[in-house]
């Protein structure tokens, strides 16, 4: 089986930086697929690969089993939402769209036709004579993507088309840009920084870092299944565990964890063996927290990671209250959901002592761990550092 | 805090000391007396004497003549210069820049002695085509300048929005870039035409026999002429089409850009030629 | 890699062409030329000579050159001064009055610079409003010459170039923050004080700019001097344009413009290497100038 859009080891080196790292991805005919990575990684370079603006120093970019990888951006099937739209200025909005149309010299009947059919789509019938200075952003958006829809191209591009929009207008792009998607059908690759839109709208999502990918998958395995501390981190927020494997039992392991004095017990899916080293992520929301733990019944007992803490912060943010609580070597950060909140309960506050768990099921085994990806997760604030600076430099003579 | 009006009166002053020596010499062409000095009534005869001296009109026509071709040249030229040193920073656009931009730091002497040595030392006859080929050197100047200032603020994601949408690179060029850096080819072309008829200096080196254009007819007019008010008549008249042409495209510029079109901002009339 | 050269290339053609035909090569010829003898026909001789250099030596030029010099220097003084309240007062202004400033600024510069020097003449003529009225008020008496001297020449000077002086000026003023003028007046400065050492600074560019806007059209002036001045008050540009059509003697004036093509671009090259070295201040030094 081949797919509809492939890179083959693409490299693409600007000066002395590596933009995108011999990347290979392939996309099927019809997905929404989305690149989702930091500012500056290459998500864009990669894009523009495609759409024939930049040219690959190696590798091979596939187009429906055609090698376009020299092939100039006009000749390609292929548009782009910029950014900033890029709608010619000195065209009115009827003009922009039936330009690809124009240059691809198609009868002027046709022309009328198609673009009057996008512009119901678009919902922009009435606003066709207007200047691209006389409409609003989220019209321009519109434009931008009826202009690159209505020759029909094999594949659509887009790079992040929402960030210049306000978010109550984001969102609403966002259902309408999955409504166009399934009108027409056509093949998406979407660029974006933004892991809730990629998540929302996305068939597969490929995390980039640093030019590289680092794990293709649907959105759902990439926030439950993360294989490295990079796409763990980046995607939402969660805890990191180092510790090894003491002892195996079924499909399960027990763990003797840096930090923790108790042994944490984890679905053992990469088999892994007794001596062996092991990074754990566990997401908040999958880590309760209560001043007293309930009772558990004996065969939840065994899969439940019990521990007990002290908070350090809180934070409420608004569908839930984040806590960070001081367990042996470690901050472990857990979300409670406000329904939850129940009245027999007693409400936690700084300095409480807490219990902590989580199921064993609820953790995941790294395949890769890069120490500095740490940062990436929501800092808690660490006042102890800084007071630590203030006596060092009172220490001076 | 209480600001002194001493900068305020000062430019009063230098507003009525620019202004004085026009208004007099308007006055005075429609003075009766031969001299300025005295006032002996109302009087067009000054106007009159002007329209029968075919001199000046055969004069004005090189002038318009040999703008328009000024115009015409270095738009082209100053725009396709414009368009290199806007695309590339190569030692090549170095030395290109300096040839560009030395011209409007030279004195207008300077230029019209080397024209003309260049022009001796070729053998060539001076006359209409040689002011032509001065006039062009210099507007090049400047219309590269005001076009590069037109380019700086382009977006090139336009030019690659084309080519991603089907255009090739000439079609991007004639029916995207183009039409955006209109507006700035227009100023400079405005600014290259009223420099072209409004130059003495220059002309004056390389100019031959029979190509006298509108300013080296005024200048001998200065020089050799008794009749001093045509003189004043012409120059009122000059002055009140210039005065008009400026107002008008001040005007057009203010309402364009309250109607906010998107793409006609430049300095039509503001540029300080 | 080699089509993009030759795409450059290509597009720089027409204008590189064009200059070095049509600026490079014949400012050269100005020095090449001041070094061939003159023939009798008006044209250029063969061989080579610094005859014509050595004529240089005629106690006649010395004084021209010290002339055109201080005249070119007292018109930029004058200039600037005058400029700094000028726009001062319309960077202060409201930004509706600063455009039809500007333009009331500009507007008498888009007439043709014959005319405006010509009006002078006019004023200044023995026969003229201006000297009436002075001797009416008893300031000068009748046989005082107003026209044909140095000061006539110094005065259409200033009133040519000043708006060259006032454009940048007012251009730089117009950015400058002049809250931190409040802030020096607030710190205890006297308004003059603050003027001098927060205002000048700021505008520092603006002012090197219009420095430059007139004194170098000033040391090329040619119109002014024929027109207004007289023998005692001849320049530079009137002695190249004598030697090129009375006595035609294209050598002679070759060597007197290469003097002035050198006073110009040696003291400009300079000044372009000194910007280059603070990549934060650099920018064209005659980039809104007219040609005059
Ligand atoms: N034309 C270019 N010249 C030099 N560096 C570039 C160019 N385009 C992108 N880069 C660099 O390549 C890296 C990746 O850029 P980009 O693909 O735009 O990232 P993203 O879209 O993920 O934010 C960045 O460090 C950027 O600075
Ligand atoms: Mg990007």
């Amino acid at each position: 089986m081949s797919a509809f859009v492939s890179f083959k080891n693409v490299t693409k080196r600007f000066e002395t930086l590596t933009a995108v790292d011999n990347v290979s991805l392939d996309i099927e005919k019809g997905e929404v697929f989305s690149l989702l990575g930091p500012s500056g990684c290459g998500k864009t370079t990669l894009l523009r690969m495609l759409a024939g603006l930049e040219t690959p120093d190696s590798g091979r970019v596939i187009l429906d089993g055609q090698d376009i990888t020299n092939l100039p951006p006009n000749l390609r099937r292929v548009h782009t939402i910029f950014q900033n739209y890029a709608l010619f200025p000195h065209m009115t909005v009827w003009d922009n769209i039936a330009f690809p149309l124009r240059v691809a010299r198609y009868p002027k009947q046709e022309i009328a036709r198609r673009v009057k059919g996008i512009l119901e789509l678009i919902r922009l019938g009435d606003h066709d004579y207007k200047y691209p200075s006389q409409i609003s952003g989220g019209q321009k958006q519109r434009v931008a993507i009826a202009r690159a829809l209505v020759d029909q191209p094999q594949v659509l591009l887009l790079d992040e088309p929402l960030a210049a929009l306000d978010l109550k207008l984001r969102q609403h792009m966002l259902l309408e840009l999955d409504l166009i998607h399934d009108k027409v059908g056509i093949t998406f690759l979407y660029v974006t920084h933004d892991q809730g839109e990629a998540m929302s709208l996305s068939d597969r999502i490929a995390v980039m870092n640093n030019g590289r990918i680092e794990q293709i998958d649907p959105p759902a395995k990439i926030y439950e299944a993360p294989r490295s501390s990079f796409v763990a981190a980046f995607i939402g927020d969660t805890n990191f565990l180092q510790g090894h494997v003491t002892s195996i039992s079924h499909d399960y392991c027990n763990l003797a964890i840096v930090g923790l004095t108790s042994s944490v017990k984890s679905y053992n899916d990469k088999a892994i063996r007794a001596g062996s080293m092991v990074h754990l992520s566990v997401r908040p929301e999958k880590i309760h927290i209560a001043k007293t733990p309930p009772e558990f019944k004996d065969d939840l007992a065994d899969k439940i990671n019990l521990f007990s803490g002290v908070v350090e912060d809180i934070v409420y943010q608004g569908s839930h209250t984040k806590y960070w609580v001081k367990v042996g070597a470690h901050r472990i950060v857990t979300n409670m959901p406000h329904m939850r909140f129940q009245l027999d309960q007693e409400e936690i506050t700084w300095g409480d002592s807490v219990a902590l768990w989580w199921h064993a099921d609820d953790a995941f085994m790294l395949e890769q761990f890069h120490a500095t990806d740490a940062a990436l997760i929501d800092p808690p604030a660490q006042y102890e550092e800084d007071v630590e600076i203030f006596r060092g430099t009172g220490n001076e003579p | 805090m209480k600001r002194s009006l001493l900068p305020i009166v000062i430019l009063i002053i230098v507003l009525v000391f620019l202004y004085l020596p026009i208004v007099v010499l308007s006055l005075n062409s429609f003075n009766a007396s031969r001299f300025s000095g005295t006032w002996d009534g109302f009087t067009l005869k000054w106007y009159s004497t002007l329209m029968q001296d075919r001199t000046i009109w055969q004069a004005l026509v090189n002038s318009l003549i040999i703008a328009t071709f000024a115009t015409i040249g270095s738009c082209i030229i100053g725009t396709t210069a414009a368009l290199a040193l806007n695309r590339w920073q190569t030692r090549l656009q170095t030395l290109h820049n300096a040839l560009i931009y030395t011209p409007l730091v030279v004195p207008e002497i300077l230029m019209g002695m080397s024209l003309l040595l260049l022009f001796t030392a070729l053998k060539i006859d001076c006359g209409r085509h040689t002011i032509l080929l001065a006039h062009i050197t210099f507007c090049v100047s400047f219309v590269a300048m005001t076009v590069l200032a037109r380019l700086q603020d382009f977006d090139t994601s336009l030019i690659e929005a084309g080519r991603d949408l089907g255009a090739t690179a000439f079609q991007a060029f004639i029916k995207i870039q183009l039409p955006l850096l209109m507006p700035g080819i227009i100023a400079g072309g405005l600014l290259a035409f009223t420099l072209s008829v409004d130059d003495f200096v220059i002309t004056f080196f390389v100019s031959g026999p029979g190509s006298t254009t509108l300013p080296l007819r005024v200048y001998s007019m200065i020089k050799h002429s008794r009749q001093m008010p045509v003189i004043n008549a012409l120059s009122t008249l000059l002055l009140a089409v210039t005065f008009l042409a400026v107002i008008a495209s001040r005007l057009l510029q203010i309402k364009r850009v309250s109607r906010s079109h998107p793409f006609i901002s430049t300095t039509i009339g503001g540029t300080n030629k | 890699m080699n089509h993009k050269r030759l795409h450059e290339w290509i597009v720089s053609l027409p204008s590189l062409f064009w200059m070095v035909a049509f600026f490079a090569v014949p400012t050269l010829l100005v020095f090449a030329l001041s070094f061939r003898p003159a023939d009798t026909l008006g044209g250029i001789g063969a061989g080579w000579t610094l005859q014509t250099w050595s004529h240089l030596s005629n106690p006649n030029y010395p004084s021209i050159i010290w002339r055109t010099i201080w005249i070119s220097l007292a018109a930029t003084v004058i200039c600037i001064l005058l400029a700094l309240p000028c726009a001062y007062a319309m960077a202060r202004a409201p930004v509706r009055w600063r455009a039809i400033l500007t333009t009331l600024i500009i507007l008498p510069f888009w007439t043709n610079f014959l005319i405006r020097v010509f009006a002078w003449r006019q004023l200044l003529h023995p026969n003229g409003p201006l000297k009436q009225i002075l001797v009416s008020i008893g300031i000068i008496t009748p046989d005082t010459l107003l026209l044909y001297n140095s000061g006539a020449v110094l005065l259409v000077s200033v009133y040519s170039f000043l708006p060259f002086a006032i454009l940048p000026i007012y251009a730089a003023a117009e950015k400058f923050d002049f809250s931190l003028l409040e802030a020096a007046r607030d710190l205890g400065a006297r308004s003059m004080r603050a003027f001098i050492s927060v205002f000048i600074p700021g505008i520092r560019r603006g002012l090197i700019s219009a420095a430059l806007m007139v004194f170098i059209p000033a040391l090329g002036s040619y119109v002014i001097p024929d027109l207004v001045g007289g023998p005692t008050s001849e320049l530079l540009g009137n002695k190249i344009a004598q030697r090129t059509f009375f006595d035609r003697n294209l050598p002679h004036a070759s060597a007197l413009s290469a003097l002035l093509a050198a006073g110009v671009l040696i003291p400009l090259a300079l000044l372009a290497l000194a910007m280059r070295k603070r990549p934060n201040e650099r920018g064209g030094v005659g980039s809104d100038r007219k040609k005059s």
